[in-house]
């Protein structure tokens, strides 16, 4: 009988306590994601708007927008910048292109297929690290046998190091950049084919298309969805990836192969200005969610039309 | 049963050690490799064997991490008795006074009249006084490859800097791909500059009383100048912009350059890949002062103050250092011995090691220790001087504004830690 007498108010806060019970079943995560990834986040952001090189350590203090006015007048920031832009689009184009070649030619049936896809994606399993160092070796002409090559072709006018040409420099770290990349396109791309229903396929051969009307009516539709997601977060890791840079040039000759993400590095770790090194990595967030922003307001453009 | 026995050996214990007063030293070593510990195992084991009732234990710290983890356990109250010290820490433990004076044991021993003047010097580099006794040196000289010299005429190393650049360019106008001088324009290639610079100019000073430095002085200016217009007129190879320590190297062994400025370490590579009827090390090439300016690094042995065992650890650096051990050391790790007449030794009179003991002997040769002591030049050496000595290789700046770039960084450093001090 009670029940029915209870007042307005601790029904409310019934509600109230049936709203936040989720959340206190969810605490553990949520603090364990703060910890993590939260307060970092924000120690960065703070770093970029103070004085923290080590070598002044008493120096420090809040400099407020200092370091991006620096920014703006440093040209070592846009051309690494531009470097950036380099580096990302064109590794981004082969490794795409070449790696949906890869995943087509994968999905057809013949002899020894397993082997084959299990040896392609072998340079995805190779530590960075070690294929940078390879690939340096690989461009010496002392040691390697590619300069020898591109002299041979007419590439080059005579075998020397184009990692230590500041026009050429950076297609060394390119090319081991595709290298590596391809098999992250070929594993996904060919996990999408295998999806696509082959009923289509057969009654397109009764329907007579041709090769080519196959692939772009059937194949390519269905792979849209997974290319366009492999593309988004594929650009970011290449756009923030430094290692290969790091490894054959750290950046040089003369800074003409620095991208952000490496002269970020170099500028913490051997500048040892870890304030300014925030805010470009500042910077270079705020540009990577721009990117994201567009891609995702296009896709779901296309995805209405 | 086990109890009589350890009784017996606990009894047996105290016995020989009041008899032995048995003495337990903690040496330090700060630049480790599996083939250096062995040869210093071996040395102390031999130390160990003729001074019954010392004991000597070893601590080998990795080179990385060893400037942090002597600091710790000397600030922890673990400070070893004998440490072994490189001449970049050297200032340090020494301004804060925990070194043992050696000046008094070098007297009685008769050392300063057996060890080579430079030794001496560096044994004193801080105040004036022996707080190390060093066990042996790296210094730069000019590895020449003889096959490539006669085919382009040459009989000889250059003596000069004007010769240098001479021979540099018949050299490269040799067919083949060869070059004259392997020139370091990547990692590492500071010191390079530096010799240079110091050469032209004439003067091992970095800086003047004020502060100010020397790098942007119009003789400096010329040194750098030189070592561009060597690059941008083919005397070096084009990959050299880049090269570092392994890519030298291995161009000089592979014949790709003629001429390879080194310490004696790089000589254990080089024997290894070629012939040692192929090559000798002359010295560097003087400049217009008729001076040269080869870089120096020294590592040696000293005392901390703490010591209870001073005059074991004494007892246990002459053992080190003591000329037969010495060579021994020497050969084995790649460094320059500390005493007068070693170049007589079978090893090191060969032509190999002529050059070095040619510029340790004579006082043409001026050692150019760098400015370790200032908090900015390791940003210096990894990152302005590579980056802006590429720049000017590759004709983005002009030697002189390299210079001067330089030369403001160094200036800003300098009166910091002269403000400091």
């Amino acid at each position: 009988m009670n029940t029915l007498a209870v007042p307005i108010k601790s029904q409310q806060r019934i509600n109230l306590q049936r709203l936040l019970e989720p959340y206190l079943y969810l605490s553990p995560a949520l603090i364990i994601i703060a910890l993590i990834i939260i307060t970092p986040t924000i120690v960065g952001f703070s770093y970029a708007f103070q004085s923290i090189e080590l070598l002044n350590p008493f120096n420090g203090g809040w400099v407020g927008l200092a370091h991006f006015k620096a920014m703006f007048s440093d040209r070592y920031f846009f051309s690494a910048l531009g470097n950036t832009l380099d580096w990302t689009l064109i590794s981004l184009f082969f490794q795409f292109s070449l790696g949906l070649g890869l995943a087509l030619l994968l999905n057809r049936n013949f002899f020894g297929r397993k082997l084959v896809q299990a040896l392609v994606f072998l340079p995805w399993a190779v530590p960075t690290f070690l294929s940078g160092l390879t690939w340096a070796w690989l461009f010496n002409p002392i040691i390697g046998i590619l300069p020898h090559w591109m002299s041979n072709l007419g590439m080059i006018s005579e075998p020397y190091n184009i990692l230590s040409d500041p026009q050429l420099a950076l297609y060394g770290p390119i090319v081991a950049n595709v290298w590596f990349g391809i098999p992250f396109f070929a594993i996904t791309l060919l996990a999408a084919l295998q999806s696509v229903p082959s009923d289509l396929y057969e009654a397109a051969a009764l329907d007579g298309a041709t090769p080519w009307q196959v692939f772009v009516k059937i194949t390519l539709p269905f792979l849209a969805p997974m290319i366009a997601i492999t593309v988004m977060l594929r650009t970011i890791w290449i756009a923030n990836f430094a290692d290969l840079i790091i490894v054959m040039t750290s950046g040089g000759p003369a800074n003409s192969t620095q991208t952000l993400p490496s002269y970020i590095f170099t500028t913490a770790y051997r500048r040892l200005d870890f304030g300014y090194a925030s805010a470009m990595a500042v910077m270079l967030l705020i540009l990577l969610l721009l990117y994201t922003a567009i891609l995702l307001k296009m896709r779901s453009k296309l995805a209405q039309a | 049963m086990r109890k009589v026995v350890l009784t017996g050996l606990l009894s047996l214990s105290i016995v020989s050690g009041a008899v032995l007063a048995d003495t337990k030293l903690k040496l330090v070593e700060v630049i480790t490799s599996p083939d250096r510990t062995a040869v210093l195992r071996q040395q102390v084991a031999t130390f160990e064997a003729n001074n019954p009732g010392v004991s000597v234990e070893i601590t080998s710290l990795p080179w990385g991490q060893a400037f942090e983890k002597l600091a710790t356990m000397v600030q922890s109250g673990q400070t070893p008795d004998v440490v072994e010290m490189p001449d970049s820490w050297q200032g340090l433990y020494a301004s804060n006074n925990m070194l043992v004076d050696l000046e008094a044991n070098i007297a009685t021993t008769g050392l300063e009249a057996k060890l080579t003047d430079k030794t001496l010097a560096m044994a004193r580099a801080t105040d004036g006084k022996a707080n190390m006794i060093p066990y042996g040196f790296y210094l730069r000289a000019m590895f020449w490859n003889k096959k490539i010299f006669a085919r382009a005429g040459l009989t000889e190393a250059p003596k000069t800097m004007q010769e240098f650049v001479d021979y540099s360019k018949k050299i490269s106008a040799l067919d083949g791909g060869v070059s004259g001088y392997c020139l370091r324009g990547g990692v590492g290639g500071t010191n390079g500059w530096m010799m240079f610079m110091a050469a032209m100019r004439g003067s091992s000073e970095f800086f003047d009383a004020q502060g100010k430095s020397q790098l942007d002085d119009p003789d400096s200016i010329k040194g750098a100048q030189m070592l561009v217009d060597m690059y941008k007129n083919g005397y070096a190879p084009k990959d050299s912009v880049n090269w570092g320590f392994n890519e030298i190297v291995s161009g000089f062994y592979s014949g790709k350059c003629a001429m390879l400025d080194q310490d004696p370490d790089a000589l254990i590579s080089i024997s290894k890949s070629m012939d040692s009827a192929d090559f000798a090390v002359a010295p560097m090439p003087v400049g217009p002062s008729g001076k040269a300016y080869p870089t120096i690094g020294y590592t040696g042995w000293s005392i901390f103050k703490q010591s209870k065992h001073q005059d074991s650890s004494w007892k246990l650096i002459s053992h080190l250092t003591s000329p037969e051990q010495n060579i021994q050391w020497a050969k084995k790790i790649g460094v320059l011995p500390i005493y007068k007449g070693a170049e007589k030794n079978a090893f090191f009179s060969t032509e190999q090691y002529k050059g070095w003991f040619e510029e340790l002997n004579s006082p043409n040769y001026i050692p150019l220790t760098m400015p370790t002591h200032l908090k900015g030049w390791g940003y210096f050496g990894s990152v302005l001087a590579k980056d802006r000595s590429q720049e000017a290789l590759l004709g983005m700046i002009s030697a002189e504004e390299m210079a001067q770039d330089w030369a403001a960084y160094l200036s800003k450093e300098q009166r910091t830690w002269l403000d400091a001090q």
